[in-house]
């Protein structure tokens, strides 16, 4: 493969790699290319398959033999396993395994090392107590119930403030601080402060969310020999792979990870949990396949969820708004355990988003006696964007600024940590313009108030990264019939990955979209591809079928030019077709030259190469939101939300509309009504279901619209994509509290923004409120 | 779920006899089904045996219009009622408050009858970890607890409060319901059938072990009277009141000359405010009055220390729903 070559970095400078596919001699979509199937809508190539139902996912998995495994989980939010009989259950007809800590191995840790497979001591409730592999789940929770367990319960914990005091009950031995705090600062931002002619100092928090995908965690676990595979709801096969394979101390290339379908992740299956070791154990102790699968309960309880957060945010300004200081107190609070993956980084946007000389944050973990948090799209962010974004707001009412002049003021065009620029400086700007243009907010009118219902508007912004990075390998086979194999190690996690990774090699190969076949998700049959997390499945991967389709075009090119007699320079494939330049009568299709190589083939290799060096690849966007607000029942109504986002070039935006239109939805469940409601002194989570962990219905969703931003990116790949699967949920919610405050003069600053607390702000605020007219007038919009 | 036996009977009797064969509850009637599984999943109920109405020819389903007012069979479904236009001429409230309960798919399933017996919400009552009061405890967890969705009237020692979107507007209406048990049958109003949880009985009705409730009886109302109920809630459809209320109001000459307010997601059982009923009666319809009746309606309300939110719901719904029942005379 002459575009490819290996170099070993034996003194990296940014980050040590050992191994650097470099792709310098790849083509480039640049700003003039002409597309035929990129920049289209495309419906799903999946489409049919998911509405018929025909689509598997990992709970459709029926083998053989197939046992059902259910799990004992802890009743006590702290507590000893004191004594464990397992006995009873092991006697009941049906039953074939049965692991706890009696029996289970006890050299496979989790959660960093602090906890074993089945450890003795429980952290909360949800915590794995023991399992079972029966002849049907009803046989499995017949047997669970004949489990005997002496607990004894221990002091424990569940408020963050209460955690941090120094008598507190230790979730762990050596506390309750995750580490030492993550300190950042630039220039002085005490300095900064004095400096400042305003300054807003507040303090926000958020709630504890539930990804409640809906597919659940699970999997289908089965060994034949030596050989284990499993059919995991996961977002990363091969890390699936890897560390299954080092728990159980087996070879990588005797585990083998499946992922046809997915409904949905959202950064909760970036890991392999307890459970996905725990199917394969009872596997070969039944010699059975075992199908795990959690319950909604299990879900909400014990398979992650976005950490809570307290920041005390300062922010300081001169007059005119220009930032002297922003500084962050941050507490994360992360339940349990911490448990890998993309991680928490609430401080990053504190220290991105905007042009400041004197920044200062501080974050710190919390362990509490409640499931363990992890990933959750757009980690960090979503939590740092309600507050900061809430602060900007309330800066600029300080001022007297409209809020989107304020951040036009302090729009930072650089990469402010690492001193670099940014690859697309204007970025955020086009999101700004475009946003607002199609939202009208320069020419907002307020309409009058009818009854007690007032109507307010609010913006917000974001940063995130999504550039994708190496490494991720992709094949393309050609067949004789002039079809098209991609073949990638990669995985759709819901996301229409393969339709995505089809339009790439459609239009490098000049073949129609029905041509193309993308395999996936196995990783016995496609080369490594990383985790899909960190919005970076396309940004990643495509490059990679890009850089493969390059390949086989010029294998392809090659074979054709000997026999059109030609040199394949001059050649050129459109629509199925290769053409010599000049000359249209000289001409043949893909297949009738595959058809003379048959059955040999041409195979494209492709790799993924690195993002430029010199510059910092992020992604941004903005989002304007209208809301009506009752102030005499605290109802919030979302009117309409508009979204603009950076995604670098945009393959196929039917599906970019998916991502902002999920985005939002869920950024409306964050901003109203989701929240894990957990009992302080009992430890007790009293909504782990969807009847009272409150998502929202379709009637709860505004109207809806996404203003493409097609900025192609080429610093980032030759593709020019970035990622938008996160950054939708970002703004969203910031963005309706400042549209709240902007109705009716309220400032909510706890997510999510409830009947309850609204209706005690406006009880007690009740004398600084006119409800015959809007608390302010429409100067503050101009 | 703990496995059982499902079991079809033939006649009343015989129903009601295998319901009251032994003390345990371990004999339970299934309809619609829609609270009954729920409760089974996490093992409050444990029956042994479920008797399936759904195939008992005797018990009455469906709408049938009497000499003054309605009759609706127990096995009615709650689509029925939300769909059936004589009903929605005749008591739009009930209507309406089928149509804002649970959702499309449980409307189709759920049946009257299951909708006024079935059991709180309350995420206590609901934990299969705690043993609350109402489940036979010692305590109530939610007094000193996230009590944010508990009662403000006829709390202690249960503050889980009533589910039902239909039993407040039925209860609003006077109704009666038609009760069988092995000596034959008995009429009891709403009124008095829905009663707060006590020592030896915790449960929020009158019913018997080996009743069946079989018709609800609607009596009619005055040419004029005009109703409605509003419901308060976390997101806009698809969740059990914050707070409910069920109005009839008849106007002559802009004077009240009938009212009836219940409040529901208020106490645990479906909460009538009479007085303030009655204050209502004989005053002038304007917001003046309103914003008296409903700070009238909620001056006993207790609130818990998360709740108190929902006093200043109850009483916007409650001059909200007499304003639209008197606006446009």
């Amino acid at each position: 493969m002459p575009i490819q070559h290996i170099k070993v970095l034996r003194n990296g400078t940014d980050e040590e790699e050992l191994k650097v596919v470099e792709t310098t001699g790849l083509p480039t979509w640049d700003a003039d290319t002409k597309f035929t199937v990129v920049g289209r809508p495309q419906s799903r190539l999946e489409g049919l398959e998911k509405v018929t139902g025909r689509a598997r996912y990992s709970y459709d998995v029926r083998l053989s033999g197939q046992l059902y495994a259910a799990v004992l989980r802890s009743p006590y939010p702290h507590a000893r396993i004191r004594h464990i009989d397992t006995t009873k259950a092991e006697q009941l007809p049906g039953v074939h395994a049965i692991l706890s800590s009696a029996n289970a191995p006890d050299d496979i840790t989790w959660y960093e090392e602090k906890s074993k497979l089945f450890d003795k001591t429980l952290r909360f409730i949800g915590d794995e107590v023991a399992a079972v592999a029966a002849e049907s789940e009803e046989f499995a929770q017949d047997a669970l119930r004949l489990i005997e367990v002496a607990y004894e319960p221990l002091p424990f914990v569940i408020e963050v403030e209460a955690a941090l005091q120094p008598d507190a009950p230790r979730v762990h031995d050596k506390g309750n601080r995750v580490d030492e705090p993550t300190i950042y600062e630039r220039g002085n931002a005490a300095a900064g402060l004095r400096e400042a002619d305003v300054v807003i100092e507040q303090t926000y928090t958020t709630q504890t969310a539930v990804h409640n995908s809906l597919e659940p965690h699970g999997c289908t676990a089965f060994w034949e020999g030596d050989q284990l595979t499993l059919w995991e709801s996961t977002q990363g096969i091969f890390e699936t792979r890897e560390q299954v394979a080092e728990k159980l101390g087996l070879p990588e290339h005797h585990v083998r990870v499946v992922k046809e379908h997915m409904g949905g992740g959202f950064g909760s299956k970036q890991v392999p949990w307890k459970q996905t070791v725990i199917a394969a154990l009872l596997s070969k102790q039944s010699g059975h396949p075992v199908q795990l699968m959690l319950d909604r309960e299990a879900e909400n309880l014990a398979a992650g969820n976005r950490n809570a957060t307290v920041q005390r945010v300062r922010l300081g300004a001169k007059r005119d708004g220009t930032l002297t200081a922003i500084l962050a107190d941050i507490q994360v609070v992360v339940g349990a355990y911490m448990v890998g993956g993309e991680a928490s980084e609430v401080n990053g946007m504190y220290e991105r988003l905007y042009r400041c000389p004197n920044v200062r944050t501080e974050q710190i973990g919390v362990y509490i006696n409640a499931g363990p948090c992890v990933a959750f799209r757009a980690p960090g962010h979503v939590e740092a964007a309600f507050a900061l974004e809430a602060a900007m707001d309330e800066l600029a009412r300080a001022l007297q600024l409209d809020p989107l002049t304020l951040r036009n003021r302090n729009y930072s065009e650089i990469d402010q940590k690492k001193e670099k620029p940014l690859s697309m400086p204007n970025a955020l700007q086009v999101c700004y313009e475009r946003a607002t243009a199609a939202f009208g907010w320069q020419t907002y009118q307020r309409p009058a108030p009818t009854g007690p219902k007032r109507r307010g508007i609010g913006i917000a912004a974001h940063e995130w990264g999504g550039s994708g990075q190496p490494p991720a390998y992709a094949w393309i086979k050609l067949n004789g019939d002039g079809t098209v194999d991609v073949v990638t190690g990669t995985q759709d996690i819901g996301t229409g990955a393969r339709t995505g990774l089809a339009q790439v090699a459609a239009e490098v190969l000049g073949l129609p979209i029905e041509q193309i076949s993308v395999h996936l998700g196995d990783t016995a049959k496609g080369p490594y591809s990383p985790t899909s997390a960190g919005s970076s499945t396309q940004a990643s991967v495509g490059p990679a079928v890009f850089a493969a389709a390059v390949e086989a075009k010029r294998q392809l090119l090659e074979v054709a030019a000997k026999l059109l007699e030609e040199e394949p320079e001059r050649l050129e494939i459109r629509d199925g077709v290769v053409m010599v330049e000049g000359e249209p009568e000289n001409k043949l299709t893909v297949a009738e030259v595959t058809g003379r190589l048959a059955p040999h083939m041409i195979i494209g290799q492709g790799a993924r190469g690195p993002n430029a060096k010199d510059k910092t690849i992020r992604t941004f966007g903005a989002q304007c939101v209208e809301v009506e607000v009752d102030v005499e029942t605290g109802e919030i109504t979302v009117l309409r939300v508009v979204a603009a986002h950076d995604c670098g070039r945009i393959i196929n935006p039917t599906m970019v509309d998916s991502q902002v239109f999920g985005g939002i939805t869920q950024g409306v469940g964050f901003a109203l009504t989701e929240e894990r409601i957990v009992d302080e002194k009992r430890g007790l989570v009293l909504n782990a279901n969807l009847e009272e962990y409150k998502i929202p219905t379709v009637a709860d969703i505004p109207q809806m619209t996404n203003v493409p931003v097609n900025l192609p990116d080429l610093a980032a790949n030759p593709t020019g994509v970035k990622g938008i699967g996160e950054p939708p949920l970002v703004p969203t919610a910031p963005a309706i509290a400042n549209a709240v405050f902007d109705a009716i003069g309220v400032r909510l600053r706890h997510a999510p923004l409830s009947r309850r607390q609204l209706l005690a702000a406006l009880a007690t605020q009740a004398e600084s409120i006119d409800k015959s007219a809007p608390p302010h007038t429409q100067e503050g919009q101009s | 779920m703990r496995p059982f036996d499902y079991v079809r009977t033939t006649t009343l009797d015989e129903t009601c006899q295998l319901l009251g064969q032994d003390g345990d509850s371990s004999v339970r009637a299934l309809a619609g089904g829609t609270d009954l599984l729920t409760l089974m999943k996490k093992e409050i109920s444990v029956p042994t045996q479920l008797i399936d109405l759904k195939r008992l020819p005797d018990l009455p389903s469906g709408i049938t219009s009497t000499a003054q007012g309605m009759t609706i069979g127990t096995l009615t479904t709650m689509t029925e009622i939300e769909t059936n236009v004589q009903l929605q001429e005749k008591y739009p409230l009930l209507a309406e408050a089928a149509a804002v309960a649970a959702t499309p798919q449980l409307r189709n399933m759920a049946t009257i009858g299951g909708n006024l017996l079935q059991r709180p919400r309350c995420w206590y009552y609901r934990n299969q970890l705690v043993n609350c009061w109402l489940k036979g405890g010692d305590e109530c967890q939610a007094q000193d607890g996230e009590n944010q969705l508990h009662a403000l009237f006829g709390g202690g020692p249960c503050y889980a409060v009533h589910p039902s979107d239909l039993a407040p507007a039925l209860l609003a209406l006077e109704a009666t319901v038609q009760l069988r048990g092995p000596g034959g049958e008995r009429m009891v109003p709403l009124a008095e059938f829905y009663a707060l949880p006590e020592e030896k009985r915790r449960q929020e009705t009158q019913l018997e072990k080996d009743e069946l409730l079989l018709n609800i009886h609607l009596p009619g109302l005055p040419a004029g009277t005009r109703s409605t109920y509003l419901k308060a809630m976390d997101r806009k459809v698809w969740a059990f009141a914050l707070v409910g209320v069920a109005a009839i109001v008849r106007l002559e000459e802009q004077k009240i000359v009938d009212a009836r307010l219940v409040l529901s997601g208020v106490a645990p059982i479906p909460w009538r405010v009479t007085a303030a009923e009655q204050a209502l009666v004989g005053a002038t319809a304007n917001e003046a009055t309103f914003a008296e009746i409903a700070e009238f309606a909620l001056a006993d309300a207790q609130s818990l220390s998360h709740n108190a939110y929902k006093i200043t719901l109850a009483k916007s719904l409650v001059r909200r729903a007499l304003t639209m029942l008197t606006d446009e005379g």
